[in-house]
């Protein structure tokens, strides 16, 4: 896309004060560029050739062998071959829907918690604290953290269960159960990633608005709702775009929980990817999942966008 | 003041739920991380017969000690790059009038929506060219290169929300446009600094695959990868592994209890000055 | 159109050529006599996950036994993941990319094929005559071969075997059952004393190790899920649907717990340890482990014979075949040293010591006949006389096989499907993977 441009010559820096007024406006044009130059150029050196390799592995005959990859000529086969599968669409309608159901309760419980920690005083800090744990929490070792408490055979989900009354209920057994406990798991360690960004974005809200509104007769209720979340718009919008990017990516959790089981019911358009293109070796169907994932996720975070009426990048002035 | 009294119970309350959510599967990981062979198969929620075996078997039959000083050069590195080059680009695409921002904007989505197991293998081949496979900076630069997008994002996002009138009365004192940007705008957006800046440690410090991918050797191996090696082919051993990650876990929890005023401040600072 | 580049590709054909010719000097000069020390130097690094008891690391005695009889070369160990798909992810990637920073690495049984086609190991013929290949089973060198070509050489090899609970039968003055359904009589018959909380535990989660369980059980029933030249599925057959049916039934009887469908090795084994369950299918190692004092409570209580098989059957029952093999990374710089390592890990003393002190039966016949081998682990001389069977691992495609098998299997143990359906879902997915024209 438009990365190239980032290699425009860089204006002086450091000159911005004393330039005559015409000129004010394409130097700091240049200043900008200047500005983001090296963060662009740093992601389109390294992520570019391997995004670009992978679609177009996506698009052909692919052979990985001892000495490097193969592309043995052009094909529409590999899209041809998940559209036609079964296996595709319920890997994506699951990945979907599991999307939609943990984002949303994430998003709601995320700014819960933020509004709590926002009223905490002394205990804020070490409450902030306990919520970053999980979330820093090594990804694979949370998954088999839950993979013992969910165990068939010995786990502490078991002993509740009995404790209540509920015997032999088999936790990851069935599809909707195992979905569900996947989503306990998400649930548990990304909250805390939606409370965080939400309460920066609640400590950023300017005072006067609120106050005003208080003046106004305003209860709190009608403040957060009216006056609060609307301002709020912009931090909620990045945390669901980037929720739903790792929502849309769930592997760690399928992979070290169920295996996709029971059967093939929470298969993740992640795992499939994985499972083509690491034990399968099908570099070019795997690549297609990939790809078409990646466009699947784009259109849903645009619509998003549009929905929520947060430009991608306004133009300012 | 009775109402102010019972809404302060109410949000307490809610606290201590939240707290305790979060606190029992942990309390369950580092528990069963002093439970003995036998006991880790017991739902016993205090371990009946406390040994720290598991600690010692993590380091001494693994490196383990080596992966997590590996962890924190690689993530601290990271932080530092991306920070520092997210915070100029998210001003710029903020505040300096580009052409082509929303085209930035949007591409900067696409790259971040990338599987990452898709790029791996591009990548291994991409840092085997320039040399850099088995080393700090090939994984550096990876990491910066995979989170600096969402930096970017949250860093402008955050800057959007600042007034402009600071950083004209910066400039009407002269102030250059770097010394504007870390004198006046950072302090604003501190927040965003934070959350952008936890985020990619995190991130840095929990990375799997391509860890596992781009450093095999095994003086170069990070935590997440260390934490993979352990156990034989029929047994996960939950016990070494949780006794790893709560070692893993230490450093960050250290860090944000030492930073944990300057954290508060920091997110309360923007909400007084703004 | 080849990523790699083209001085990189001759720089490695020509060491490939000076190597090969350098292997062959050697392999001339003293193939017969392990002891030819001498012919090669250097320093190899062997890639290799963990295996043998967690309490010693037999990988380390067997690298100081090797430079003691090869003292010019110098094995590294690297460490490899302990999960088989991550360990497999990861040498993809790095062998596909020109990686030579191992040299021998560790390989699932069920590898070969695969790996040949993609040549992502090195072909061996012409590295080890003959007569080297002898020392194995046929089934064995088989095993390792694709296309008349060898890729790799045994390591150790795993056998199932049925685990029992030698206390209980006895107080219930059962004997120990020979057919499947005499085990799950006598297993329910224990349950319904109140003698242990389950009768059977296996490994029927979604995974490879399904597959593995399930080949045995069709194998009973007279089922194979590929043809034997590996160009159609026969897995949907009245054969395969006995077997089905019969594992489903250990799971709606209540002689397996409704759990075992997401069982892997540990859980099962851990449900038997713990004394809940009076029979358990697992590998070799289970047998060590269910007598560790301090880690089992039913030491000195377990049981070990063949499998059963079905009624009218001829006994014992299949055991399939798991266990590692070595292979060379066709990158390696080193390749007449690591054909010295591979021939030394094959040879008496090492299999020797993989047996007695790693727990891992021997690949070599004669190591595992031996009578103070025999003596060392009560499973050796059972596994001596079981009968073997193999995972249609002759296929390249055998990954996608193997995930159609217990993708469908495990949801039809857990109910979601009928074993009918099950089972042409399954054969259609087969013949869809082995015509290379799907997912």
């Amino acid at each position: 896309m438009t990365t190239t441009d980032a290699r425009t010559t860089p204006p002086l820096l450091g000159a911005g004060g004393r330039r005559s007024r015409s000129s004010l406006r394409r130097s700091s044009a240049r200043l900008g560029w200047a500005f983001s130059a090296p963060a662009l150029l740093v992601v389109a050196a390294v992520l570019i050739f391997p995004i670009v390799f992978s679609v177009v592995m996506s698009f052909n005959h692919v052979n990985v062998t001892g000495n490097g990859f193969q592309l043995n000529g052009l094909t529409g086969q590999n899209y041809s071959i998940l559209f036609g599968s079964q296996r595709y669409w319920h890997d994506l309608e699951f990945t979907f829907g599991y999307t939609v159901v943990t984002v949303t309760v994430e998003m709601i419980l995320g700014t819960l918690v933020a509004l709590v920690l926002e009223r905490l005083t002394v205990a804020r800090g070490w409450l902030m604290a306990l919520l970053l744990l999980p979330w820093a929490l090594i990804t694979v070792v949370s998954a088999q953290l839950w993979a013992y408490i969910y165990n068939g055979v010995y786990g502490v989900a078991d002993a509740i269960f009995n404790s209540v009354g509920v015997h032999n209920l088999n936790v990851l057994g069935t599809p909707m159960q195992a979905s569900i406990a996947m989503g306990v798991a998400d649930v548990w360690k990304t909250t805390p990633f939606v409370a965080i960004m939400v309460l920066a974005g609640l400590v950023m809200l300017p005072g006067e608005v609120v106050e005003a509104a208080r003046i106004d007769g305003a209860n709190a209720w009608k403040i957060f709702w009216r006056v609060r979340l609307p301002l709020l718009r912009p931090a909620l919008a990045v945390a669901v775009m980037f929720r739903i990017l790792q929502a849309f990516g769930l592997f760690d959790l399928p992979y070290v929980l169920t295996g996709g089981g029971p059967g093939t019911s929470t298969e993740s358009l992640a795992l499939l990817g994985y499972k083509v293109l690491f034990n399968d070796l099908e570099f070019g169907p795997g690549a297609a999942v990939a790809a078409s994932t990646a466009v699947i996720v784009l259109v849903v975070c645009l619509l998003f966008l549009k929905v929520f009426r947060t430009q991608v990048g306004e133009q300012e002035d | 003041m009775a109402r102010r009294r019972r809404k302060n119970l109410g949000t307490n309350i809610a606290a201590l739920v939240i707290a305790a959510f979060v606190a029992l599967p942990l309390y369950w990981m580092i528990a069963s991380s002093f439970k003995g062979q036998v006991d880790i198969t017991s739902a016993a929620a205090v371990p009946p017969h406390p040994t720290t075996a598991n600690y010692g078997n993590a380091f001494s039959n693994y490196n383990f000690g080596r992966y997590l000083l590996n962890s924190a050069v690689v993530a601290v590195c990271t932080t530092v790059i991306v920070l520092g080059l997210g915070t100029f680009a998210g001003y710029a695409l903020a505040r300096l009038p580009m052409r082509g921002k929303t085209s930035i904007m949007t591409a900067l989505l696409m790259i971040s929506l990338f599987p990452t197991i898709a790029v791996v293998a591009p990548l291994y081949l991409l840092l085997r060219d320039i040399g850099w496979l088995n080393s700090y900076q090939g994984l550096v630069l990876s990491y910066t290169a995979l989170m600096l997008p969402f930096s970017i994002w949250i860093l402008r996002n955050f800057f959007l929300g600042i007034p402009k009138a600071m950083e004209e009365s910066a400039r009407v004192d002269g102030a250059g446009p770097v010394r504007t940007v870390i004198q006046v705008i950072l302090p604003q957006a501190l927040p965003g600094l934070f959350t952008a800046g936890v985020f990619t440690f995190v991130a840095a410090w929990t990375e799997f695959i391509i860890a596992l991918t781009l450093n095999n050797a095994d003086q170069y191996r990070t935590i997440a990868v260390g934490i993979a090696l352990f156990g034989g082919q029929f047994t996960t051993p939950y016990g070494t592994i949780f006794a790893a990650s709560a070692v893993a876990m230490l450093p960050i929890a250290i860090l944000v209890l030492v930073f944990r005023r300057a954290v508060v401040s920091g997110l309360t600072a923007g909400a007084v000055k703004g | 159109m080849r990523i790699t580049n083209k001085r990189r590709q001759t720089a490695m054909a020509v060491t490939a050529a000076a190597v090969l010719a350098l292997g062959t000097a050697c392999s001339s000069s003293g193939s017969s006599t392990p002891a030819a020390t001498g012919s090669a130097s250097g320093t190899i690094t062997w890639f290799a996950n963990q295996f043998g008891p967690t309490t010693v690391d037999v990988r380390k005695t067997l690298i100081a036994d090797f430079e003691k009889a090869y003292p010019n070369i110098k094995v590294n160990l690297e460490q490899a993941p302990s999960d088989s798909d991550t360990y497999r992810s990861t040498l993809v990637t790095q062998i596909s990319g020109g990686s030579s920073s191992f040299d021998v690495y560790n390989g699932d049984v069920v590898w070969p094929a695969q790996f040949g086609k993609q040549s992502l190991a090195l072909p061996l013929n012409s590295y080890f005559d003959s007569s080297y290949w002898n020392t194995f089973s046929k089934g064995l060198v088989t095993s390792l071969t694709y296309n008349k070509q060898t890729y790799a050489v045994p390591l150790f090899t795993d056998n199932a075997f049925l685990f029992y609970r030698k206390d209980l039968l006895q107080q219930a003055n059962l004997p120990v059952p020979t057919t499947w359904e005499q085990l799950q009589t006598e297993a329910a018959k224990l349950q319904s004393l109140g003698l242990v909380k389950y009768g059977f535990a296996a490994q029927f989660d979604s995974y490879e190790g399904l597959t593995c369980d399930w080949t045995e059980f069709a194998a009973d029933a007279g089922a194979a899920s590929v043809n034997a030249d590996g160009t159609k599925s026969t897995i949907d057959s009245a054969a395969a649907q006995k077997a089905l049916t019969y594992m489903r039934g250990l799971i709606s009887s209540g002689v397996a717990p409704a759990a075992i469908t997401t069982f892997q090795e540990q859980q099962s084994e851990s449900l038997f340890t713990s004394g809940q369950v009076a029979f358990l299918r697992n590998w070799t190692y289970a047998y060590a482990d269910s007598n560790t004092p301090g880690t089992s409570q039913v030491v000195g209580k377990v049981g070990v014979t063949n499998l059963p098989t079905f009624q009218g059957e001829t006994g014992p029952g299949y055991s399939v075949t798991g266990g590692w093999n070595l292979y060379i990374n066709p990158h390696s710089k080193n390749i007449a040293a690591d054909v010295d390592f591979l021939k030394w890990m094959t040879g008496t003393q090492a299999q020797t010591i993989m047996a007695e002190q790693g727990g891992e039966i021997p690949v070599v016949a004669s190591v595992l006949q031996n009578a103070q081998v025999q003596a060392s682990n009560p499973a050796y001389p059972i596994a001596a006389k079981n009968k073997l069977n193999a995972r249609p691992s002759y296929v390249p495609q055998y990954s996608q096989i193997s995930e159609a098998i217990y993708n469908n299997i495990n949801a039809a143990l857990s109910g979601s499907v009928s074993p009918q359906s099950a089972l042409s879902a399954a054969n259609s997915q087969i013949n869809t993977a082995l015509a290379s024209n799907g997912l």
